[in-house]
């Protein structure tokens, strides 16, 4: 758990961050965003003490930070940052078991644990362990950066920016094997970002910052329903909100039960979200989808006039206030 | 823009060859050396100065003939270069260089009788002018083929002790030889001296550096200061400094009786080590500075976001790092300072510097080359070798050809 409360960040006269108070549980995939220079780097930097916060209290698991000595602390907690940081003058594998060997593990336990996370992020073990960084592609060097950080079982996991110097294809795909990490693992994360489409998709718990100072903060499905202000509807997309929103959906939680009708033509996955279903019946012009569970099985039907009226029910109201 | 630079346009290749003009050059250059300067001279004695010698008469038509057959097979080779037409001409190049020894041997045993046992043979222009072109060879086809340090090293040491061989065993007449052979303990002594005293400064350079480095880093508003003292040490002219040294040295020895017993004086090691250290720290210093703060930011901050304590990100990630860089400082102080030792003569230090001063008060050029070309030699040596080593320590350049990310 950690808990930021009126956390202030002073260089000089200039606040890099202002008074911003934080809660995120245990296991919470927490993200910041906004754009560049609102001290969402410097709030990350703060947690791990790679920047002393000025004012206010950060609080770790029950103790303010200032009371951890520094480089222990920062060995529990795992750290990812954007160009990796690999060391180049060393294999992959001794990259991965740097903090247990700062841990002081036996040589054996590091092996072992080098060896699971690897094959974890999908490094086959013979084909990479001896490699190094400069022999690895952008994604294969994050996913060693990410097994890194996780190799002395932080409970704590802070990410800076860590696909941001990726290709759009490479970063899904990391994108994807993190929340699919995260769902196994439940680290509390902290994840800092500028791509609001990569926070949507992987936060539970959504901070927008500005100027140093938290704009609004919640789950990614209130913020896209209420943004306070035109900046937070605006880093949201805008118009492209209602999308980002269905894509957030699910189609089972809005499908109704199979009709007296004839079953529609098209079918779609329940797992899917209401942006894939609306997609499909743009492609198919249609306005009915069959729904079906993983072994395509009919199990509920889905309109368009349903999705209309029933994914987004708030919508209209915030567009009249 | 026109249409018609959309279109591609025809290329005619009437002229499919392109001549490597570097050994085309140097190629001819060589050819005409051999015939139109003086290959060797010879000499009655020390003194007398010696007779040139043109590449008939040295070597007879079938000697002449050969270099001349090599020489050309190498200028046709250089005229249509191809990956395997650079390897044939690196053997050519090769062995030429080890064949220039076994020419002298054939000169000497043409132009020198038994019964003048005081003539000397000496390496005419043509001769030089040979080794020097071949060796300029040797370096555009190191680039032309990406031959590393370390097989170039292997071949100039080959290629040295095939020399030394030759000039040890079949070459008397040879002036060199000669000269060697006349006062071979003392050429081992002095380069013994030499050897000495470069490492002994070099050494005490490298660990001066380093403190200093460190407390630059610390203290970083010293470091105007002292790159302020260190340029200046090094612009003051080498013998002069060698001489500004004298009296206060002198006064120490005589001050301090134990110093003197050690050997400490205003004139011999002491004032020498003393100017070497002096010269060789710029350069030290601002290598090993630069190779400490060329290390990556990003990657130390990552190395600090782990939770490694200073020192351990000291030792471990900002010293390898900074390794290669710093043994480059390190070859360029040894190099230099195997080439102010032999300045260091004219204090009474010793090393090779005593037979080229020597030789140049005598007039006697062979003596001034037995100082001068093992100096060149150490130099190479030290060179190449530290470079090698340089090489090895950084595996990322060594793998990865070409293309950075």
């Amino acid at each position: 758990m950690i808990e930021l409360a009126h956390v202030t960040k002073r260089f000089g006269d200039v606040a890099a961050v202002d008074d911003i108070s934080l809660h995120i549980p245990k296991g919470t995939f927490c993200a910041l965003v906004g754009t560049s220079g609102c001290g969402k780097s410097t709030t990350l930097r703060m947690i791990n003490r790679l920047i002393e916060h000025s004012d206010g209290d950060i609080i770790l698991d029950g103790q303010p930070v200032a009371a951890y000595d520094p480089v222990k602390l920062r060995r529990r907690i795992g750290y990812v940052i954007q160009h990796t940081g690999l060391f180049p003058h060393w294999t992959v594998a001794r990259n991965i078991g740097l903090v247990p060997r700062l841990l002081k593990w036996s040589s054996a336990d590091i092996q072992a644990k080098v060896e699971e996370l690897m094959t974890l992020l999908g490094l086959p073990v013979g084909e990479f362990a001896t490699k190094y960084p400069h022999q690895l592609s952008g994604g294969q060097a994050q996913r060693v950066g990410v097994a890194r950080a996780l190799a002395a079982d932080p409970d704590i996991l802070l990410m800076d920016e860590p696909f941001g110097a990726l290709d759009p294809i490479t970063r899904e795909k990391l994108q994807d094997e993190l929340s699919r990490l995260q769902a196994r693992l439940h680290k509390t994360v902290v994840f800092v970002t500028h791509d609001m489409d990569e926070a949507l998709r992987l936060a539970d718990h959504l901070v927008v910052m500005r100027d140093g100072r938290i704009v609004q903060q919640g789950s990614p499905l209130s913020l896209l329903q209420h943004p306070n202000d035109s900046f937070v509807e605006s880093l949201l997309g805008g118009l492209e909100r209602g999308l980002k929103q269905a894509a957030l959906t699910r189609i089972k939680d809005h499908m109704s039960p199979m009709g007296p009708t004839l079953p529609a033509h098209s079918r779609i996955p329940a797992a899917f979200s209401l942006r894939q279903a609306l997609s499909m019946m743009l492609r198919d012009h249609t306005d009915r989808l069959t729904v079906v569970d993983q072994h395509d099985v009919p199990v509920g039907e889905l309109t368009l006039r349903k999705i209309v009226k029933e994914a987004q029910p708030e919508q209209g109201k915030v567009r009249e206030s | 823009m026109s249409l018609l630079d959309a279109l591609p346009t025809p290329q005619v290749s009437w002229r499919q060859w392109r001549p490597n003009r570097v050994l085309f050059v140097l190629f001819s250059a060589m050819l005409a050396a051999v015939w139109l300067l003086d290959v060797v001279s010879v000499a009655p004695n020390r003194i007398v100065s010696g007779e040139g010698v043109g590449l008939i008469e040295a070597m007879g038509w079938m000697g002449a003939s050969l270099v001349s057959a090599v020489i050309l097979t190498l200028l046709a080779l250089s005229l249509q270069p191809s990956r395997q037409g650079y390897q044939v001409v690196l053997v050519g190049v090769s062995l030429l260089l080890l064949l220039l020894p076994v020419g002298l041997m054939v000169a000497s045993h043409r132009l020198i009788s038994s019964d003048t046992p005081m003539a000397r043979l000496n390496m005419g222009m043509a001769y030089w002018l040979m080794l020097s072109l071949l060796l300029l060879g040797w370096i555009e086809l190191r680039l032309r083929l990406a031959l590393s340090r370390r097989r170039l090293l292997l071949m100039l040491a080959g290629v040295t002790v095939v020399w030394g061989l030759c000039v040890m065993l079949g070459l008397e007449s040879l002036a060199l030889g000669q000269e060697f052979r006349a006062r071979d303990d003392e050429f081992w002594r002095a380069l013994h001296q030499h050897v000495t005293l470069v490492s002994a400064s070099v050494a005490i350079s490298i660990v001066l550096g380093l403190s200093l480095t460190m407390l630059m880093r610390r203290y970083t508003r010293c470091q105007k200061i002292a790159f302020g003292v260190l340029n200046f040490l090094q612009t003051i002219p080498s013998i002069a400094l060698f001489g500004l040294m004298l009296g206060p040295l002198a006064w120490l020895a005589a001050k301090w009786p134990l110093l003197s017993q050690l050997g400490f004086s205003g004139i011999g090691w002491a004032p020498a080590l003393l100017a070497l250290v002096a010269y060789s720290l710029l350069p030290m210093v601002r290598n090993t500075y630069i190779a400490l703060e060329q290390v990556s930011p990003e990657t130390l901050e990552a190395a600090r976001g782990m939770g490694m304590r200073n020192r351990q990100r000291f030792i471990q990630v900002r010293l390898p790092l900074a390794l290669p860089v710093l043994l480059e400082g390190i070859r360029i102080t040894t190099v230099q300072a195997i080439g102010l030792t032999a300045v260091a003569a004219l204090i009474g230090a010793g090393g090779l510097g005593a037979f080229i001063f020597q030789g140049l008060g005598q007039a006697a050029m062979d003596m001034v080359l037995l100082g001068a070309l093992p100096i060149l030699i150490l130099a190479l040596i030290a060179d190449a070798g530290l470079g090698a080593l340089a090489d090895i320590l950084r595996p990322n350049d060594s793998v990865q050809s070409g293309d950075s990310p």
